[in-house]
Parts: structure tokens; sequence; C-alpha cells
């Protein structure tokens, strides 16, 4: 627990005036979850994944997607070794603990579909022949907002693969006067020591799976996804899945809090982030994160 | 499943389409058709996910058909413009329903349309189809609380159901009004029909048909036609000019005459106008509390007594009365006043030219055809010699010109005459099988006596024979009653079914319609709680109450899921105390937020809030928490003692935020 809040000081330290989504970003890594980001271009994104990546101190790699990325350039193929006659498999980028996957919804859906795959089964088949993937393996994909020339969006089923979808926004005018006078990160990006490693970040999402979820919890997260489907705020209601997602992300807030079981206001906390994306607004007007603000507005705890 | 809600849309707009469905009879038919396509366009709409028109251009939309309802109607109030203009505004309001607040307030609207065809027609009929939308518009309801739609009927059924014992209740209690709604006068120099003391032409302005019944009556045995019903009240045989009243020289035809051709037998029931009652022609024989006195009236025996009562008589075609008037008499009935010489000197040149009674009678209605008078309900008021401006200048009157006009004329003419004031006609009920005069049949004749009886001269139907004839099927109540199966007899089924039919239709005019003041008034006295009042109303109310739906609460009470465990019910309350504390709390924040909310009430009850809400939180979302553990007991009682003080002037209103819908 130690080294997490060490990981959470130093992000935050790097990335100014964004601790909601920081901690978020750390929740969804301890929860096991795959991360997108989507914001316009030049807020941080791309910044806040490699040094996830850099204090967890985990393997990674970046892909920059673009619309002629082929499956295989991120899967890795089988060459032929003449002088040993036979093929030997080249892993992709896609083989390491973590994968950032910048601007993904500007590669091709054949590409998207390859890597949403590999982070659904955490193995990859090529030729016949299965890979699995390293453990832990993690996805933080960013996108830019749809309406945007040459991409193409993620449909709603590939979507909900992500545990979370987080925006940074544009930072608040301290904030940003701090960065101006601070200079570029990318250089306090190198240096940034790792807080963890591996090995004790799978302990920490061992241990976040032991986080006590009491029946009246249980409760009011069923209440909070039959409100999704009966309430006129969207178009679908929330899935099972949505809702298992939600408690592993209000138990690893739990956790993160230095707390043994969830409470409402873990739940409250991640919901909107785990959820939003899974949904469409019905109201003229509202996206589907007020509305998923409005949802928890109304539904009562007991 | 989850019933979903563009089903629970689409069931409130056909439900309000069936509602109105009755109104295509009452009102200008585009108004109905109008309301049906906006309903349509509102579910086109929905079924294909389009957005909402701008309340511009609703407002600009509106402007037409408003505009053409003025045109047609005249008026946007009243019976038919009030509710012509309710369906349009009602199919403007489903263009601006989006929430599920706005489709509640739309069926709402419905539940309140519902009830605007009993304006116009409150047959049996009516009232089934009131039942039937009732159903639709409740089911309706139950779809849009996100009842799941199998078990829908049901619940819409039972819901109805529950309410039953409440409607019956008041329907008995509620006051009712004396009369109906719209026929009371709001303007002075206007009457609504019915009788007076004194017959006055050209006082009156208008004359507003009051559909409030006057009386009703029910025939034995043989059946009248229509023409043959003029209901007879009061008299009247002195003229002053301008007003006609009864005068004290009594009739000769006294005692109850003799006869029997065409016999009729009935019974009445009426209330007595200054001890008067309404009877037909030539009665002969009447029966308990009345008796007939002068000129073919009847009265009441006590005649101070104002209640409504049931009498019979029986009355035959044509009686034998003494065969000559005494000279005094004579005088009477040709008195006339120096007035409307004109008239007068009409009369008189009959009178010259036609020595013969009968002629000069032929000759007087031949030329009052010929003056090309018309019947109005809205004449113009007359001024001077009245009868005079009437039969040479204005020419429109109802019924008081007519008889005033022609009783002056057959007077001069040097024929005895009297007005008669009573009722002509009625409506018929086929389904109670009775006569039903409302006040819009009082009416107004002319008797003359001739070659030794006094005959009935109805100068109305010379001018305006529509004014007692009417309907075929209303003539002939008969033919109403059998429907020619291919020219054969109906089978036996049917008769007994439409004689069930007709049965039905008689229990529910007079158990349901016919409750009116005097009714309700009667059934208090009965029941001992003397004059409808709001002691005796809140008595029937509040003893109904316990019997009728205090066991039917507790039954429902009884039947509940169990109640909900302390934690819950404790976490409500606790929310409802701080909300009456003018705190903005919700039951769905989280304990932070209730306490970082309730940062304005005293220190002390901050304290005693926190350590609620810690051990709520603790001991229902900690390694095994569960809603049994004893010490919510204690919590519980503590919760109810939690009253935190109304907050000073705070910036919070107590209900907290809008709801969701």
């Amino acid at each position: 627990m130690q080294s997490i809040s060490l990981a959470y000081r130093q992000l935050n330290a790097l990335i100014l005036g964004k601790p909601l989504q920081i901690r978020l970003a750390l929740t969804c890594v301890l929860a096991g979850g795959h991360l997108l980001i989507e914001d316009v271009p030049g807020v941080g994104k791309t910044t806040l994944a490699h040094a996830l990546a850099g204090v967890l101190g985990l393997d990674y790699r970046r892909v920059q997607f673009t619309s002629d990325l082929l499956p295989a350039d991120m899967l890795g193929v089988s060459l032929f070794r003449p002088d040993e006659g036979r093929f030997e498999f080249q892993p992709g980028p896609v083989f390491s603990q973590l994968l950032l996957a910048d601007e993904i919804n500007r590669a091709s859906p054949k590409v998207q579909s390859a890597l949403l795959e590999a982070m659904e089964e955490r193995q990859v088949s090529i030729d016949g022949r299965t890979h699995a993937l390293p453990k832990p393996f993690f996805v933080i994909a960013t996108q830019n907002p749809d309406g945007q020339l040459g991409t193409f969006p993620l449909p709603e089923s590939q979507l909900d693969r992500f545990l979370m979808r987080i925006s940074l926004g544009y930072p608040s005018p301290e904030s940003e006067r701090a960065l101006l006078l601070a200079g570029d990160r990318r250089q306090a990006l190198s240096a940034l020591p790792a807080a963890l490693n591996a090995g004790e970040l799978l302990a920490l999402q061992q241990k976040a799976t032991q986080i006590t979820v009491s029946s009246a919890l249980a409760e009011y997260v069923l209440a909070l996804l039959l409100a999704s489907r009966k309430r006129e705020l969207f178009m679908h209601g929330l899935s099972p899945r949505a809702g298992l997602a939600v408690l592993a992300a209000a138990r690893a807030w739990a956790m993160l809090n230095g707390r043994d079981h969830v409470l409402p206001e873990d739940v409250k906390a991640v919901f909107v982030a785990v959820c939003a994306h899974r949904l469409q607004s019905r109201l003229p007007g509202m996206n589907s994160i007020d509305a998923a603000q409005r949802l928890l507005d109304h539904v009562p705890l007991a | 499943m989850r019933s979903e809600p563009r089903l629970a849309h689409f069931a409130v707009l056909a439900a309000l389409a069936l509602t109105v469905l009755p109104l295509f009879l009452q009102l200008p038919p585009w108004v109905p058709l109008l309301f049906a396509l906006q309903l349509g366009g509102r579910a086109w709409l929905a079924w294909q996910d389009r957005q909402l028109p701008h309340r511009v251009w609703l407002l600009l939309a509106m402007i037409v058909p408003v505009l053409l309802l003025w045109l047609s109607l005249r008026t946007l109030v009243g019976r038919e413009g009030g509710v012509a203009l309710l369906l349009l505004l009602t199919g403007f309001k489903a263009f601006e329903t989006v929430t599920l607040r706005d489709w509640r307030v739309l069926l709402g609207l419905g539940f309140f349309l519902a009830a605007t065809p009993l304006l116009f027609d409150q047959s049996l009929p009516s009232a089934l189809w009131l039942l039937l939308s009732l159903f639709v518009l409740t089911w309706a309801m139950v779809l849009l609380a996100g009842v799941d739609s199998a078990a829908s009927p049901r619940a819409a059924a039972l819901a109805l159901l529950y309410a039953m014992p409440l409607m019956l209740l008041l329907f008995v209690a509620m006051p009712r009004l004396p009369g109906p709604l719209w026929s009371m006068p709001t303007m002075d120099q206007r009457a609504t029909s019915g009788l007076s003391d004194s017959l006055a032409p050209g006082s009156i302005g208008q004359m507003i048909p009051s559909r409030e019944p006057a009386f009703t009556a029910q025939f034995r045995g043989r059946q009248p036609v229509r023409e043959q019903l003029y209901w007879r009240v009061m008299v009247f045989d002195r003229f002053d000019g301008a007003r006609w009243t009864a005068g004290s020289v009594p009739d000769s035809g006294a005692a109850l005459a003799s006869g029997a051709a065409g016999e009729l037998s009935y019974s009445i029931t009426a209330t007595p106008f200054k001890g008067a009652l309404p009877v037909l022609e030539h009665a002969v024989w009447a029966g308990e509390g009345v008796q007939q006195v002068a000129a073919q009236l009847l009265r009441r025996i006590d005649a101070r007594n104002e209640a409504r009562l049931r009498y019979d008589v029986r009355s035959v075609a044509q009686a034998a009365y003494p065969a000559a008037l005494s000279a005094e008499q004579r005088d009477h009935y040709l008195q006339l006043p120096a007035a409307n010489l004109r008239t007068r000197q009409q009369g008189e040149f009959f009178g010259r030219q036609f020595r013969d009674e009968a002629g000069r009678l032929v000759a007087l209605r031949a030329w009052l055809q010929q003056q090309g008078l018309r019947y109005t309900l809205s004449p113009p008021l007359l001024q001077g010699d009245v009868v005079d401006d009437f039969l040479f200048s204005s020419r429109q009157g109802f019924c008081e010109h007519f008889a005033s006009a022609f009783a002056t004329l057959a007077r001069a003419a040097g024929l005895p005459a009297r007005i008669v004031v009573g009722f002509q006609g009625g409506e018929f009920n086929t389904g109670g099988q009775f006569w039903l005069v409302r006040s819009s049949d009082a009416h107004a004749w002319t008797e003359v006596w001739l070659q030794g009886h006094w005959q009935r001269v109805d100068p109305t139907a010379l001018v305006a024979p529509s004014r007692v004839v009417s309907e075929v099927g209303e003539l002939v109540p008969e033919a109403q009653a059998v429907v020619p199966v291919l020219g054969r007899r109906p089978p036996a089924w049917w008769r007994s079914a439409h004689a069930q039919w007709q049965r039905a239709g008689f229990v529910w005019q007079q158990w349901v319609v016919d409750y009116d003041a005097r009714r309700q008034q009667s059934l208090f006295q009965r029941l001992g709680l003397g004059r409808v009042g709001v002691g005796s109303v809140m008595t029937v109310l509040l003893l109904g109450g316990v019997v009728l739906v205090l066991p039917l609460l507790l039954w429902l009470l009884w039947r509940r899921p169990p109640p909900r465990s302390y934690p819950v019910r404790g976490w409500q309350l606790l929310v409802l105390r701080l909300q009456q504390a003018g705190v903005a709390a919700q039951a769905s924040d989280t304990p932070a937020q209730l306490r970082d909310k309730a940062k304005g009430l005293a220190p002390s009850l901050q304290q005693q809030l926190a350590r609620l809400l810690a051990d709520w939180q603790q001991w229902r979302y900690a390694e095994g928490a569960t809603d049994a553990d004893p010490r919510w007991r204690g919590w519980w009682w503590q919760v109810r003692h939690f009253r935190p003080p109304r907050l000073a002037a705070s910036g919070f209103s107590a209900s907290g935020k809008a709801t969701m819908d």
C-alpha cells in the first residue's frame, strides 16, 4: 500500500491538477481493467499513460495507431528461418505488460478488433498457435473525441472491454501556469523512478478482489443497474458485465482509500468512469456522463 | 420483462383517443378529428424517434384551429366551446410531452377529458363508455409506472376496484349543485326556460334552454303521442297590456269531468310549483295527495309542501264540461286593457267580418300564419304596446309572444280566451320507459271558448311546427322497442336482452343520474343527518370511510410485502428529518455528503448525526454486516428521536432538488 500511494504522489507531481483522474487511472489498474483516455490532443493523455507505465515499473511498448497499421504490426509475425528450416514467431508490441495504444480510433476496424480480442482473451492466436500474453497485461488506449477526420469510432460492444473511460480536460489556470513555468514534462517523465514492480502489482490486484462487498452494497449496485434499465435516461440499460465492472472498480477504489470494505461512496466515485461509455443518453442536450451522474443523484442508498 | 417506455407512451395516446370518441357525436366533427390527427402525429414522432417541434411552432400552429373554433361556435367557453378548446389544447400538449412527468400530466388531462362526454349525455351507454375509458387510462398509467406489460391489465383492474368504495362514498356524500352548471345565467335579461308566476312577453331578451329535468311521467297501458302531451300547470286570464296574470274569477269546470274515449293512465313525479302540478288536459281522475281545481289544473292538497311527490292521474281525449259560460265569466275572459290599439282593431275587424265563431277562429289562425312571424329564443326586447310591437314590428318571439298575441286577438274578436302555461312534449326514455320533461320543454299556449268547451289553440305550432313535433323516433316510442329482423318479430332472447337493457337504463337513470340535490337531501334526512351541510357531509364521509374504506385499507396493508428493515427505514427517516430541518438532503446522498450538507446544524446535532451515519455505514457495509443485526433496533430508536429544528431562512429548499421524472 505504501508503494501505491508513492506512485500516486509521483503521478500527481508530474501531471498537475488532475488528482481525481490519476486516482481513477490507478483504480483501473488495480482492478485489472483496461483504461481508455479520451480527450482532445495536447492535454496530456499520452503523458499520463507513459507516467503510469513508468511508476508501475512495467515493461511497456507504445503503438501509434494509424489507418495503415496492420494486425500483424501489432500482434507479431511468424518468420521463416531458412537455416533452421522452421518458422519462428516474432512477437509484436502487444506482448508487453503495458501496451500504450495511442489514438486507437485512427486505426482500421480490423486492427481495433485484433487488439480488443487480445484485451479480452489475454492471449493471441497466430497461425493456429496460441501465445499467452504476459502478466500483468494492460492496455491504456487514448483516443480523440469522435467527429475528427479520419477516425473509426469504436463500436459500443468494443468500448465495454475498457473498464473505465476518463477524460483529462483542460488544466486549471494555476496548474497551467505552473506547467508553463516548469517547461516540458517529458524531461521529468524519463526521470520518473518506478514505485512498484510487476509482482507487487499482481499482489495488489489479488488483494483488491478480497475487499468485502456486503449484501446491502450489492443491493445498491443492483438498484443502479435496474434504474438504468427502467428510466428513460438511456437507450439501453447497463449489462450484468457492467455491474461486475462497477464492483471491481469500487473494490479497488476502496482499497486505495485504505478500507477493507466497499461503501456506496466508492461506487459513486467510480460509477461514471465505469459506466458512461457503456451508455447512450436518451435525453436531448445531455451526454451520457451527465445522464449517468443524474442516475446516481436519484437512486437512494436505501 | 419490464414494459418499454415507448409502449406506455403509445398506450397513453391510444387511451386519450378512445376516451374522447363519444365527442364525435357532440362537437363539430373536425374538432375530434383534428385531435385524433394530433395524437396520431405525436405517436408517429415517438415511433420514428424524432425531435418534437419547437414551442414557437406549436404556438403558431395553435392560432388556426382556435380561430376556426371561434368561427364555427362563436364562443370558446360554455359546454361545446370549452370542451372543444380543451380537446385542441390537449392535442397540442401532446407535442411538448417529453419526460415521464409530462406523460403523467397528459394522462391526467385524459382523466379530465373522460368526464366531458357526460356534459352532453348521461345515459347508460355513456356511463359504460366512461368505465371503459377509466380502465384504459388506468392501464396506461400502470404501464407508465413501469409495471410489467403482461401483469398490467390486472394491476389496472385492481386499482380501479380498490377505488370503487371511495368513489361510491364520494358519490353519495358530495353536495350536489342545484342544477346543471352550464345553464346558469351569466347576464341579466336572460332567463332559463321554465315557469314563472306571470307572463310578460318582450321583457326577456334571451331564453337559455335549460336541460334540467322538470318532472317525469310514466304511462301505463296506452302510450301517448308526443303532440298530445300538453302538460298544464297554470292558467293566466288577466292582461294589463304588458303582463298576464292569474285572475280571481273561478272556472265552472272545477269538478272532474267525465269521459272514456282514449283514456291515458299515468303517474307523474314532480315538484309543485307554488302548489301547482303538471297534468294533461281532460283529467277525469286524480289520485292521492292531489286535487283538480279550476281550469283543468291540478294542485297539491297540502299546497305549502314544496317537496317532490308522485301522483296518479287519468286523462281522456275529450271530456264534457258545462255547456255555457256565465255572463260574468264571459266578461272576464274577454277583458282587454286599452293598450295595443292596432291588435285590437285587427281583432275587432274579424269580429265584425265573421258572425260564426268557428269561422272567426279559423280566420284568426290563418291571419296569424300569414304575418311572417319567426320563432326564436333570442327576440329583441319589446317596448310600449308589446303586442302591437311584436305583431307588426319585430315579428320575432317564442311561445309566450305568440300565445299573448293570439289571446289578445281572440278577445278583441269577441272570443273568450286564456293562456295556459306548462310544458309541451318531453323526451321518451326508452331505457326507463318514461317521459322526461325538461325545463326547456316549458311552453305557453292559448285556449278559446268555442261551442261549449275550451278548445286548445297553439299559435306557436301554427308558426313553428317543429317546436311541437319532434323526431319520429321520439314520436312513436313503440317503434324503437322492437328491431325488425328480416320482417319477423325479433327472437325471444333478443327481446329478453332488450328488456334487461331497458331495466338497467332505468335503474341507472333512477339511482345515479336522478340523484340530485333533492334526493340527496331526502336520503340525508332518512339517515337522520338533517340538512346537507358541512357537518353532515363530513359525518357521512367519516362514517363511510370507517365502514367502507378502512377495512379495504387494512386488508391492503396486511397483504403488503413485509416491512422494510430498520436500516432502510431509518435511512429514509433520517433524510426526511434533515429535509424537514431545511437541509437539502437526498436519499441518494452518501453519509459523507449528508454530513457536509448538514454543516448548518448545531454542533451537538452534527455530532449526533455523524455518529448515526458512521454506525449505519459500519453495520451495513463492513464485513459480516447484516440487517438482522440486533444493534439496528437501538439505532432506529435514536433516529426516531433525532429531530433537528428548522434552520432559519437557509438557502436550501426543504424538498431539495426536483425528482427525476
